[in-house]
Formats: C-alpha cells, sequence, structure tokens
C-alpha cells in the first residue's frame, strides 16, 4: 500500500503527475468549451439579435397599460429600444453574454500562472542572527539583519515581529528597513518574508580556572558535543518566562525575558546522566569542566520567494470575479411588446426579470393615472 | 456593568429572539395564521437589531471587526444569515422562508453559544486590513449559501405538500424557490469567489504563497467547484427542481464542513480557535 502511494505521488498529490494531467485535461476541456461557445455569444452581443419568446412565455401585458409610457421607462432603464411594425424590441446588457467566457479565460490565466509559479518561482528560507549577512549574488544585493525584536502586548501575547535589515545594493547606498508579518520586504525581484523566530542560547564551557575552552550559539533541541569529557549538552529549551506545568514539563507563559531559565540534559557516550533546569550563567560542574548558558538571543527566520506567475493568478483572480458579475448582475435582458403582449426573454434569472418588468408595466399605468 | 457583560446579554438575547421566531415560523407554516408569521418577522427583525448590537459592543471593546476566532466568527455567521434572510424577506415578502432559515440560524447561535468567548488580542498573521475583506466577505457568502440551503428545503417541502394534495399553503410556489435559491447562490458564488481571490492575495503578503493547499483553502475551492457545477448544471443542462434542490443541500453541508470540520478535525494553518 506504501509502495502504491509514493509510486503514484500521492504523498505529495498536488504535484504528481496525476493531478498534473488531470490539469491538462481540464485545461483542453475548458479551452475547447469556451472557444466552442464564445462565437455564438459574440453574435448574440449585435444589436441585430434578438432571441424570440416563447409561445407559452408569461404574456405581462396588462388592461390600461400604455405602450409609449412603458417605452419611456424602460429607455429611462437603459434598455436599448428599437421600434418594430407592431410594437417594439427592448434589450440591456448584451455584453453579460460572454461573462461566461470572461470566467473561464480568468481561470485558464490562474491555472497558467500556477504552472508558471511551479516551474519558475524561487523560494528558500534563512535564519539569522543580528549582525549576520546574507547575499544574493545573483540579484546583486545582500541584506544585513540589524536588529530582530518582539512587539508585546499588555497581557505579554506577542503582538508583531520586527527584523530590521539593511539592504546593500551594488553601485547604491545602503538603505534600512523592518520587515515584520503582512509587511513583506521587496528588494528588486525578491520579496522576503518574516516567517518564524526563535531563541540562540550563548554555552559557554570552561575549565576549573574559569579559562573559556569553547563556546556555542545553541538553538532549542539542538546538542553540542564536548569532546574533553566526551559529553553531549542537549538544550530541551530556554524559557524566557518559565512556569512548571502539573505534568513536570518546563513551558514558558511568555516570550519577554522575566524569568529566564534552560532546560539542559547531559550524555555520556550516549548514556542520559542528567537533567537540569538552570538559570543564565547558572553552572553544572561536570569532571574538570564548567557549563552554563550565559544569555540568549532571538534570531529571526526570513523566507524569500520570486514569483511571477502570481501576477497571472492576480490577472486571471480579477478576469474571473469581473466574468461571474457579468453573468450574474448584467445577463442580458430582452423584451418584446408588440400589440397586447409583453414578453421576456432571458436565460439567467427568468423569474426575477419577468418580476422586474412587471412592476415596471405597473408603474407605466401609475404614471398615466 | 462593562461591556463583556452586555454584549453576553444582548447576545443571549438574540439567541432566544432567533430561537422563539423559528418555532413560531415553524407554526405559522403549519397553521398557516399570517398573523404569527408576521409576529415571527418582527422578532427575528428585533432579534437581529439586538445582535447586531451585541456585535458592535464587541467591535468596542476589542478595536477591531469579530472576524478573528471560531465564536466569533460563528456568531458573524449566524449575523450574516438573518441579514440575507430579512433582505430576501423584505425584498419579496415571503414570510414563509424563515422557517427554513431561521433553524439554521439558530443552530449556529447554538454553536456559538458553545464556543469560549474570551476576546484575544489580534495575533501578527491576522493584523491585515485583508482580514475584513476576506472574513467579511465569506461571512455573507455563507450566509447567502444558508438561505439558499433553506430554500431549497422549501421547495422540497412544498412539492411534498402539493403531492398529498395539500392545497393551501403558505410557502411560496416552487418556482419561486427554484429561482430564489439560485439566484442566491449566485450572489453567494460571487462573494465565494472574493473570499478565495481575496485569501490568496493576504496569502502571498503573509505567508509568501497565495495557494498552499491547506485544508481550508482545499475545502474552499471544493466548496466553490460544487457550486460551479451547480450553476453550469442549472445553466447548461436544465437542472431545476428537486435534483438543484438537492444540489444546494449538499452545497451547504460542504460550507458547514469548512467552517466546522477543517477547524476542528483537519490540522490547518486557519484553525484559529
Amino acid at each position: 500500500m506504501g509502495n502504491l502511494i509514493v509510486s503514484f505521488q500521492f504523498d505529495d498529490v498536488y504535484s504528481s503527475i496525476v493531478f498534473l494531467i488531470l490539469m491538462g485535461l481540464f485545461m483542453i476541456n475548458l479551452i475547447g468549451c469556451t472557444l466552442k461557445i464564445l462565437p455564438g455569444q459574440l453574435r448574440k452581443m449585435k444589436d441585430s439579435y434578438y432571441p424570440q419568446p416563447k409561445v407559452d412565455g408569461e404574456n405581462l401585458h396588462v388592461k390600461n397599460m400604455n405602450g409609449e409610457n412603458f417605452k419611456n421607462i424602460l429607455e429611462r432603464k437603459r434598455f436599448k429600444v428599437t421600434l418594430t411594425e407592431n410594437g417594439f424590441k427592448a434589450s440591456k446588457h448584451r455584453i453579460g453574454n460572454i461573462g461566461s467566457s470572461i470566467t473561464h479565460l480568468g481561470i485558464i490565466i490562474i491555472v497558467l500562472g500556477s504552472f508558471l509559479s511551479g516551474i519558475f518561482a524561487e523560494e528558500g528560507f534563512f535564519n539569522m542572527v543580528p549582525g549576520d549577512v546574507k547575499s544574493f549574488p545573483d540579484y546583486g544585493f545582500s541584506l544585513k539583519l540589524d536588529d530582530f525584536y518582539l512587539d508585546f502586548k499588555e497581557n505579554g501575547s506577542v503582538d508583531q515581529y520586527n527584523s530590521v535589515v539593511t539592504v546593500t545594493e551594488l553601485g547604491q547606498d545602503p538603505y534600512q528597513k523592518t520587515l515584520w508579518v503582512n509587511n513583506p520586504l521587496k528588494v528588486k525581484s525578491l520579496n522576503f518574508y518574516q516567517t518564524t523566530y526563535g531563541w540562540g542560547s550563548r554555552l559557554m564551557i570552561e575549565d576549573d580556572e574559569g579559562k573559556l575552552i569553547e563556546t556555542k550559539l545553541l538553538r532549542n533541541g539542538e546538542s553540542h558535543f564536548y569532546q574533553n569529557e566526551h559529553l553531549s549538552i542537549y538544550l530541551y529549551g530556554f524559557f524566557p518566562n518559565m512556569t512548571i506545568t502539573q505534568m513536570g514539563e518546563p513551558i514558558t507563559m511568555t516570550e519577554e525575558k522575566i524569568n529566564p531559565h534552560y532546560a539542559v540534559m547531559l550524555y555520556e557516550f550516549g548514556q542520559h546522566i542528567g537533567n537540569y533546569i538552570l538559570e543564565p550563567g547558572q553552572p553544572i560542574d561536570y569532571g574538570e569542566s564548567i557549563m552554563y548558558f550565559e544569555d540568549s538571543i532571538l534570531y529571526t527566520g526570513l523566507t524569500y520567494r520570486k514569483d511571477f506567475g502570481y501576477f497571472f493568478v492576480l490577472a486571471g483572480s480579477i478576469l474571473m470575479t469581473l466574468g461571474i458579475i457579468l453573468s450574474f448582475y448584467f445577463y442580458p435582458k430582452f423584451i418584446v411588446m408588440e400589440d397586447n403582449s409583453v414578453k421576456t426573454v432571458t436565460r439567467q434569472n427568468t423569474w426575477g426579470f419577468n418580476y422586474q418588468v412587471k412592476r415596471l408595466v405597473e408603474d407605466s399605468i401609475a404614471k398615466e393615472e | 456593568m462593562d461591556i463583556i457583560f452586555l454584549e453576553e446579554l444582548f447576545f443571549t438575547i438574540a439567541f432566544i429572539g432567533y430561537t422563539l421566531a423559528a418555532v413560531l415560523f415553524f407554526i405559522f407554516v403549519a397553521l398557516k395564521s399570517e398573523k404569527l408569521g408576521r409576529f415571527a418577522v418582527i422578532l427575528t427583525t428585533i432579534g437581529f437589531g439586538i445582535h447586531t448590537i451585541a456585535i458592535i459592543l464587541r467591535v468596542i471593546e476589542s478595536g477591531r471587526l469579530p472576524f478573528t476566532n471560531q465564536f466569533e466568527f460563528a456568531t458573524s455567521f449566524a449575523w450574516g444569515i438573518v441579514l440575507c434572510y430579512l433582505v430576501l424577506h423584505y425584498a419579496y415578502k415571503f414570510t414563509g422562508v424563515g422557517a427554513f432559515v431561521m433553524p439554521i440560524a439558530f443552530l449556529v447561535m447554538g454553536y456559538a453559544s458553545m464556543l469560549p468567548k474570551t476576546i484575544k488580542p489580534l495575533m501578527p498573521a491576522l493584523q491585515s486590513g485583508w482580514l475584513y475583506l476576506h472574513v467579511g466577505t465569506a461571512v455573507v457568502s455563507y450566509g447567502a449559501f444558508a438561505v439558499a440551503a433553506g430554500l431549497a428545503f422549501m421547495y422540497l417541502i412544498g412539492e411534498k405538500q402539493r403531492k398529498s394534495g395539500d392545497g393551501k399553503s403558505v410557502l411560496p410556489k416552487s418556482e419561486v424557490c427554484d429561482y430564489l435559491s439560485y439566484r442566491v447562490i449566485a450572489f453567494g458564488y460571487l462573494m465565494l469567489t472574493l473570499v478565495i481571490v481575496t485569501g490568496a492575495i493576504w496569502a502571498k503578503a503573509a505567508w509568501s504563497r497565495y495557494w498552499a493547499w491547506d485544508p481550508k483553502e482545499t475545502w474552499s475551492l471544493i466548496t466553490w467547484l460544487i457550486y460551479s457545477v451547480y450553476i453550469h448544471l442549472r445553466f447548461n443542462r436544465g437542472w431545476k427542481g428537486r435534483p438543484a434542490a438537492l444540489f444546494a443541500v449538499i452545497g451547504f453541508i460542504c460550507v458547514i464542513f469548512t467552517f466546522i470540520g477543517v477547524n476542528t478535525i483537519l490540522p490547518s494553518i486557519h484553525s484559529y480557535r
């Protein structure tokens, strides 16, 4: 079963061949359907086209109605009126004929854009601590993280994550920008997004005379192997505002450094030898060495992405929405008044249009009275 | 009395109002008493006014529109349903529609009443003007689909009544239910399209990708496709009446799953509890 899932790429179904083939078939279907219906729709947009009312269609004519008044009302309602031998014909919103084709065209452009994104989009992710520089030689610029800080709300929860960066482009003066969630930074064609953050904790290892032997910046869940003592120092987590749950688990209540503690595990030759909850600077004496976490700093995680397929998706979305509005709210409407007969023709909303026209017919009598 | 207390009080009164209105609408349909129907509409309108006050109080207290967790969306959803119903009622004067729409509003309000009502600060990912467009259109869209499902139910019940030879009925003609259901779905469909489009634009600004096949995105697309099929079958294949009504109900079940199921069952970056 597992092999079947993997061989059909169902573990990543939206990138699988099966899905792509289905999308391809859908596109062929949609393009074919649109090409088939479009000529007819264009023909119906011409003023010369008038559909025939159904013979058994509801006659909205009422006694006393004045055709001239009715015609004037329709003209005021922006109907285009054409006189005939026995009366007149009126039409409105012929543009709505192509609503469905515009919607389909929008969908085709969206899918095309998503294919372009899939093929050409560039995306990456990196972490930085203040002072780090990330170069993008292909694009001729670099980013230096000047600062990363959190804004807090009154209840201690995080209000926003802010990365302050200096952008240095070739041949230009460096400039500083701040990006936060929902406020990406665009440099040339690359967009940078505030994606994640975390704590980097400075591990210090000294000998018994206080001389620094090793130092390393550890993220939560990372470990450092100290060869002299064959020790693995595993940082389970840094908790800036620690409390212990009823289950005995350390957690942090907020990200503010109010009650900072480190949860550390030691392993010697792979054997677990102890768990420690430490304050900053609080040492673990082990053999001839002293280990402690000096302090922690925040690191930022940024995503970068270049994706011109998005502009196709955006254009397609606008077209699709426009097409739907045309289809449902600017659908073609026809009224034929001849002798003692008033009939409507519309495909979209027969009942609703009849309801509106009945009111207009009533208005034409009221006006006369 | 603080604002939160008043908000909960008004919410509860609105809930009671909707419940009573739903019961009255049922009795109205059963007994065919126009007076009861008018009273049910008045009760719904008053309940809606009080519900609106409750929402305004929450907006004052939180400093933003109530769109950020499951309770806030549920209460807005119920508000959207009643709003769509009242617009439809005052435009066409079909009182009987309430008997099928208000029970849905009652259920959604009941669901909202079981959720935690605490006001939480806006998390960083939600701090965007797109929130109001994206969720605002979702409220109206879901509300419209609920009303359409109510109309579809009404069609199915009306059909049964006619078959059993019950001549006099306070329900609108089945042709009217059928057309109104279709038109309301068309409106909901346009709004759902806007929900998806604004969501994609927002996702691009917040998460770098306009589409990531998150369960909420996938299910909103499934819902959109179901209503797309409904519209095509109706327009090109002449599906009206019973099959269209059943389809409208299936579409609404899909809406409910997108709203509640995805948030509670599936792991999603859209799960704002």
